[in-house]
Formats: structure tokens, sequence, C-alpha cells
């Protein structure tokens, strides 16, 4: 056998998952989110370390495991290209065994679901990317799948699609109370569905809990954009918070949390306020801090291991 | 003149890319091993006795110089315009200032050089074995050689476009290429050296342009016939490639037309 | 389980029809040029023999017969083995594999039956007319014995026929790039249409052991004959399982090297 290079796509990440919970794997390009889907679903072996799903070892991919999982992916379709998606959709019948009345029954909600209409009967290759997507949804839940890995489940669609396709994920979740394990670019996607978020950075796990404790951690600050009038006290106006932006009449300032209402209040009372919003940093901006931190994190470690071979450094605290 | 000076560079990146799918390529090349699988049933024929002049000497002659003329005449242009029309590469090709046959010619002309690589040992063993009355000694036979092989390339070249550019009508021509190939296995020489058709069936080769693509470069590189009728060939070989080559470019525009027309 | 897999061969065969009905131009004439090409086929055979009575130990009516059965292996090549091995490396380059390895099923099994063409399959009737043709130049039917004990003989041959092919494909799952490796296997696999003892020296080592042509051909056609040996019957049954062995050997072992290399 020709040696393999070992690469380490994902190292020391561990977590557990509750069934019925929607956990969203973040993370930036090539950090692994994939990997350890994949290693979920029983498609990568792990080379070290333990996997469990639903009390099976994934990677033995057993029928009775593998008749209880789906695996979706944005950028990958199982529907026959030449063929109508129903066709598919037969072709799974059979290999997950589903009794024609389910399977009718089935492909009959989701499609409605979905608003498919007849859809369904048209050759793939004539539908657009969207309606593909759909299709690839109902192919891929014709056996209710208890868990369901979606890798990308939006790419490349239009803004109303993906919001009805979160939608429906969210819905089958509620349902059927299906486990999600979700992996997106768009963080919407992840704000829709997951109340839980794990972070995934260069292989390493780096957060595990609630989008909003992610937030808050990340950036615990407030935006405050105002909308002034007539003289502004520069002086004062530092005073409230970080400046961001400044235009004429526009000001946005990133404010601590707890100093928010006190500002606020002076704001009020210093400027003529024509319009005044506060809002979090948005999600994209926060991701983007985060892996940054990540980033610098590994420098700093690499520098200290230069100076003293840190091999056990701890992880910095966020 | 602007082509002219694109050429270099179109050779270039045609011989790049025969060079980094060179696993391919040997594939590619051992498959046009079929004629020399023929080769063990005609020894065994010829072993009692010589089959229409043909001793197993010969036979081996002619197979390995077969294999030799095959890489060097190689086309494969219907597949490509037939991928490009499907994946709609087509269209940006179109785009570009230079007529896109000349991108496909030389694709297949730029890996002549590694397919002679390939050819090259075969055809010192050809030599090795072939007993010398299997090579052409004749300096005439010899200068027809380029010309010949030239020949033979550019009849299967515009075959090739002319059936790719069916799939401008027909979305897809995969097929009629194997309608090509079957008259070509059979009518070339490729796998039944036509001296050994019968007496009535000899005609025939003489009329089609599968023979001039094969079977007249061999019996050119084997001195088996007297430079007089080899110039006979030789012409009748090039009208061919004028039929054909006028057959492929009037397709092809007529194609292209109905291309832009209907959308790829 | 074997419900299961029963159901999925129905299913995978009923998606592969609705596909050649697809283009159903391009399958119609896939059958026209397999009945042409194998008359054209016959015609170097028929060529040779009438120059003389009989080569490397078989006249004309025997030779027909190996031929016979090289056409039908011929079909079942590229009518239900060949657009398969074509499906999965396909799936391997894009990457779609992955959801035919989430399947509840075996992969192996699911592989072997993506996908058939049809129209291929005609050529099974172009073998019978062979036959015929051969039988009726040797002037004598072959007995019911015969045929069964050709038959199962050619089960031996099948099974090599389609271990080679699993094997190609899990090469297909190393190498992706080099595709066109079942190619080659159809050009070598050409050579089955000629009786085995026409091959000398190490193309006959070669055909025999290596790539055991022999065994899918000239075995079964020397059954019908009444030529064949339970020896060698037995040996052929024996290389054709450990073929088959080695071929399940390697086919697991590169999708466990699949699953761990790609991601």
């Amino acid at each position: 056998m020709r040696e393999r290079e070992l690469v380490r796509a994902v190292d020391g990440v561990s977590f557990a998952i509750a069934p019925g919970e929607r956990v969203g794997f973040l993370g930036p390009n090539g950090a692994g989110k994939t990997t350890t889907l994949k290693m979920l679903a029983g498609l990568l072996y792990p080379s070290a370390g333990r996997v469990r799903v639903a009390g099976h070892v994934p990677q033995r991919r057993e029928a009775a495991y593998l008749d209880q999982i789906m695996l979706v992916m944005g950028q990958k379709q199982q529907l026959v290209w030449d063929l109508p998606p129903a066709d598919t959709f037969e072709l799974n019948r059979a290999v997950y065994r589903v009794s024609r009345a389910d399977f009718t029954a089935r492909v009959g909600e989701l499609s409605e679901l979905l608003e498919l209409g007849d859809l369904v009967k048209k050759p793939t290759r004539e539908l657009s990317l969207g309606e593909r997507m759909k299709c690839e949804l109902v192919a891929a839940l014709i056996h209710r799948p208890k868990v369901l890995f979606l890798d990308e489940p939006t790419i490349g669609l239009d803004v109303s699609t993906q919001v009805k396709v979160r939608e429906f994920i969210r819905d089958y979740n509620a349902r059927h109370g299906a486990t999600l394990v979700l992996t997106s670019h768009y963080m919407d996607d992840v704000a829709a569905l997951c109340p839980r978020v794990i972070v995934i950075d260069q292989g390493r796990l780096t957060f595990d809990g609630a989008l909003d404790a992610l937030v808050r951690e990340v950036r615990p600050e407030k935006r405050l954009t105002l909308r002034l009038r007539g003289a502004i006290d520069e002086e004062v106006l530092r005073s409230l918070g970080a400046l961001i932006e400044r235009t004429e009449e526009r000001v946005v300032l990133q404010v601590p949390q707890d100093a928010l209402s006190a500002a606020v209040s002076r704001a009020l009372a210093a400027f003529d306020v024509l319009d005044l919003t506060v809002e979090a940093a948005p999600l994209e901006e926060v991701m983007s801090e985060l892996f940054a931190r990540g980033r610098a994190a590994r420098e700093g470690r690499a520098d200290a291991a230069d100076a003293a071979d840190a091999a056990d450094a701890k992880e910095p605290s966020e | 003149m602007r082509t002219l000076r694109t050429l270099p560079a179109l050779f270039s990146l045609g011989f790049a890319s025969a060079t980094a799918y060179r696993a391919e390529f040997v594939v590619w090349a051992l498959t046009s091993t079929l004629p020399l699988i023929m080769l063990p049933l005609w020894h065994a024929v010829a072993a009692e006795a010589p089959l229409a002049g043909f001793s197993e000497s010969r036979f081996t002659a002619y197979f390995l110089t077969g294999f030799v003329v095959r890489q060097l005449v190689g086309n494969w242009a219907s597949w490509t315009i037939n991928f490009e029309v499907k994946s709609g590469a087509l269209s940006q090709r179109l785009l570009r200032p230079i007529h896109p046959l000349w991108f496909y010619a030389t694709e297949s002309l730029a890996s002549i050089p590694l397919r002679s690589v390939l050819a090259l040992p075969v055809a010192i063993v050809a030599i090795a074995l072939a007993d010398p009355t299997h090579v052409a000694r004749d300096p005439l036979h010899w200068a027809m050689v380029l010309p010949a092989v030239l020949g033979a390339w550019a009849i299967g070249f515009f075959a090739h476009v002319a059936i790719g550019a069916l799939s401008l009508w027909m979305h897809q021509s995969i097929k009629v290429v194997d309608l090509w190939y079957a008259g070509f296995f059979v009518l070339s020489g490729y796998l039944i050296p036509i001296a050994v058709f019968p007496a009535w069936l000899q005609p025939l080769p003489r009329w089609l342009p599968f023979e001039y693509v094969h079977g007249f470069p061999i019996d050119l590189l084997t001195g088996a016939m007297s430079p007089a009728r080899a110039l006979e060939r030789l012409g009748a070989q090039w009208t061919w490639v004028a039929i054909l080559g006028l057959l492929a470019l009037g397709l092809w525009h007529r194609g292209l037309r109905r291309y832009g027309a209907f959308g790829g | 389980m074997i419900a299961r897999h029963l159901a999925v061969l129905g299913a995978s065969l009923r998606l592969s029809f609705l596909l050649a009905m697809q283009y159903r131009w391009d399958f119609v004439l896939d059958g026209v040029m397999s009945i042409a090409w194998t008359a054209g086929a016959i015609v170097p055979l028929y060529l040779v023999f009438e120059d003389r009575a009989a080569i490397a130990g078989w006249t004309y009516g025997e030779a027909l017969l190996v031929m016979g059965w090289f056409t039908l292996l011929d079909g079942l090549l590229k009518g239900a083995i060949n657009p398969s091995l074509v499906t999965v490396i396909e799936q391997i380059r894009n990457g779609t594999l992955d959801f035919v390895l989430l399947k509840p099923a075996d992969a192996q099994f699911l592989v072997s039956t993506a996908r058939v063409h049809p129209w291929r399959l005609l050529s099974l009737g172009a073998s019978l007319a062979i036959f015929v043709y051969a039988f009726r130049l040797l002037g004598a039917w072959p007995s019911p014995g015969a045929v069964l004990y050709a038959l199962a003989t050619l089960g031996a041959g099948v099974l090599v026929l389609y271990s080679v092919w699993i094997l190609v494909i899990s090469v297909a799952f190393r190498v992706v790039r080099i595709d066109n490796l079942r190619y080659l296997f159809e050009t070598v696999f050409e050579a089955g249409r000629w009786p085995s003892t026409v091959y000398k020296g190490a193309l006959s080592i070669v055909f025999t052991f290596v790539i055991p042509l022999a065994l899918m051909t000239t075995y079964p056609a020397e059954a019908l004959l009444g030529a064949l040996e339970v020896e060698r019957f037995v040996a052929g049954w024996l290389g054709a399982l450990a073929f088959a062995g080695l071929a399940r050997l390697v086919w697991s072992r590169s999708i466990a090297a699949y699953t761990s290399a790609s991601s």
C-alpha cells in the first residue's frame, strides 16, 4: 500500500447531541466542519477517538444505523439527472423498504409542504437549482430519518428559497423530533435553525453553546446608530462609546451592554436625535472576529512555543 | 495572421494537457493494441501456410506498423465537440478570436510527440522482428510517407469534426462516431488486412475513406506496393481529405448558425 | 435483507429501463450496432476458414461456438456490467458515491446493479443465432446434458468477468483519473473471440491464469462439444471462486481507503 500523509482535519473535538436537538457547525472554510459531519454519518473513519450516533458506531455502516439517518449535501445531488425526481424517490423506497401507503402519503405531504406540485414528474435536468434542492429534501426524507445531516443545504439558492428550505427543515424537526446537524456558510441558516452552535476552527472545537451566548461572548457590545441634526459636541460623542462610522448626520457607536442605557439617555440629552436604533453586531461580523481571534491565538501560541516548549499550552480564554 | 501567431501557444497548451493526463494517455494508447490481439489468430493461420501472400512475419510487420500509424493519426475531436456542446463550453470558445477548429486540430497534433514516444519502441521492435522485405526501401516510398500520414490524420480529423458538428443538431452524436469506427474497424485494414479480403470484396474499401486512414500508410511503410500505385492512392487519399474537409466545414458552419439560433 | 436487495434490484432495473427510454434512439442504435458488430466479427473467421479446414485444432463450426459464447458475454459486459462501472466512476468523480455508501444495502451490490443498458442485451439473441448456425454446420445438435454442462461452465466464466470488473472499479477508487481503464479491459477481452489454443507462449499463460479468457469462452464451447474434462471444469470453478474472493477483498479495502482519505 502506498503511504498516505496524515492530515489532522479534526483533532480533540468532543461533544454530545441530544435526540431532537438542532445543532449548527460553524467555522471558516476548511475548518473541519464537513469532515466532522462525514464522520458522524459514517463516511470517514476517525483515526483515533470514538464516535457514536443513535447507539451505533457510524463507520460500521450497519443497515440498522443507516435506516435512521440521512445526509443532504447542498453541492451534491443523488437525483438521477435524466429522470424525474419521482423515479429516484421510487428507488429510495425500495432501498429503505418504505411501504407503498407510507410512501405515497409522505411524498404527498413533503411535496405539498415544499410546494412542488407536478415538478417531481419533470426530468431533473429541467429543474432550477432551488427546485432540485427541494426534491433532494423529499428524496432524503422518504424513510423519515431520525438524524438528519445537512451540509450547506441552502448554498447557491435565492433568498426566498433559502427561507422556504429553512422553514421546511425546522418544521420537519418539530413534527418528527428528528435531530438536525447542520453546517452552513450562511449565518442566517444557523440563526434560524440552530439554538446551539459548535464552532470548529482549524479542526479544534473552540465554542459549544447557545448562539446568543456566543455572540455575547465574542462581542458583548451593542451597536448604537444615531441620526443627528444640528451641532454635535465631538467630545461627548466620543465619550458614549467606540466610534465605528461617522458621516454628516449618521453615527454608529459600539457600546458595552451595561453602559447602553446610560449612553442612550446621554445621547438624547446632548443631541438633537432624529432616529435611534440599537442592535447586536451582525452575525457574519461576529464570526469573522471569532475566527480572527482564533488565528491570533494560534500565532501567539506559536510564539510561546518558540520561547519555551509549551507542548501543553492551555487554550487561551476568549 | 492572428491565428498563425496563436498557434505555438495552442500547441504548447495541447502538449501540456497531454502530459498532464499521461496516465490516461498510456491507457488510451494501449487500447489501440486491439489489432495486436488479432495477431495470434493470423499467426495460427499463417503457421500452416501463408494466407493471401501473408506469412507470419508479414502479419507481424503489418500489425506493428498499424499500431505506430494509429498513434500518429489518432483523433478524438468529435468527443471533445460533443462534450463542449453539452457543457456549454463551446459558447465560450466561440467568443475567442480564433476559429475553434484550430483548437481541436492543435489539441490532437500536439499530442503526437507523446504518442511517438510510445510508438517508437514498437516501431523498433517491428523493424527488428520483421524480415527486411517488409520495410519500404524505395526512397520514393519514404518521400510519400509524410503527406500520406498527414492525409490520414486529416481524413480522421475532418470526419470527427463533421460528426461532432452533428451534435449541434442532435444534442449528441456519440453514437454516430461509433458508426464511423465500425466502418473503420472492418474496412480500413485495422483488424483485417484488405489484401486478405476475398477478391469480390476487395474493390469496396478502395471507394471508401477508411482505408486511407490506416491501410494505405501501412502499405506505404511496409513497401507493399509500387511507387506508381502509391502515388495514385495518395491522390485518392487527398481527394478524400478535400471532400471530408468541405463537408466538415459546411456542417460546422450550418450547425453553428442553428446553435446560435436555439442556444446550447 | 434478501428481500430488500431484491426490491432494490427491481427498482434499479426499472430506473435503467426508464433511462433507456429517455435516449431511445441512442439505445436502438446501440442494439443495431451490436448486431452489426457481431456479424462483422464473424467475417475474419469466415475468411480464414475459406482457405483451410482447421486452425489450431478447431474447425469453422467449433470456432463459431467460441464466438457464440463470446458474443453472449460481450452483451453481458456492455449491457449489464460496464454501464454500472461508468455510473460508479462518475459518482466517485462527483463525490456522490457518498450517497450510495450511506444506503442501508450492500455497497458492492448497489454499485453492481446501478445501471443496465437493456438494448445491449439484444446481443444475447445474436449469440443464439450464432449457435444455431454453428450446430447446423457441425451437423449435430448438443445433448441437453451438454448444454447444462456448458452453462455451468459459463457460470464460472461470468463470475470471473464480474470479479475482474470489480477489480477495475477498485482501481478507479484509488486513481480516478484512469477512467478509461475499462476500454483497456474491453480491448483485452476481445481476445476471447478466438479459441484459446490460438494463443502461444506467454499469451496463453496470461489468458488462462491472469485474465482467464479461456475459462470464459473456450471452456464452455468445449463443454458443448463434450471435450471438457471434469478436472478442468472443477479447476475452472475453483479459480473463479478464488478470483471472486480476491475481488471482494480488494473492493472492501478500497472502500476503507476511500472513506479514510476523502473529505
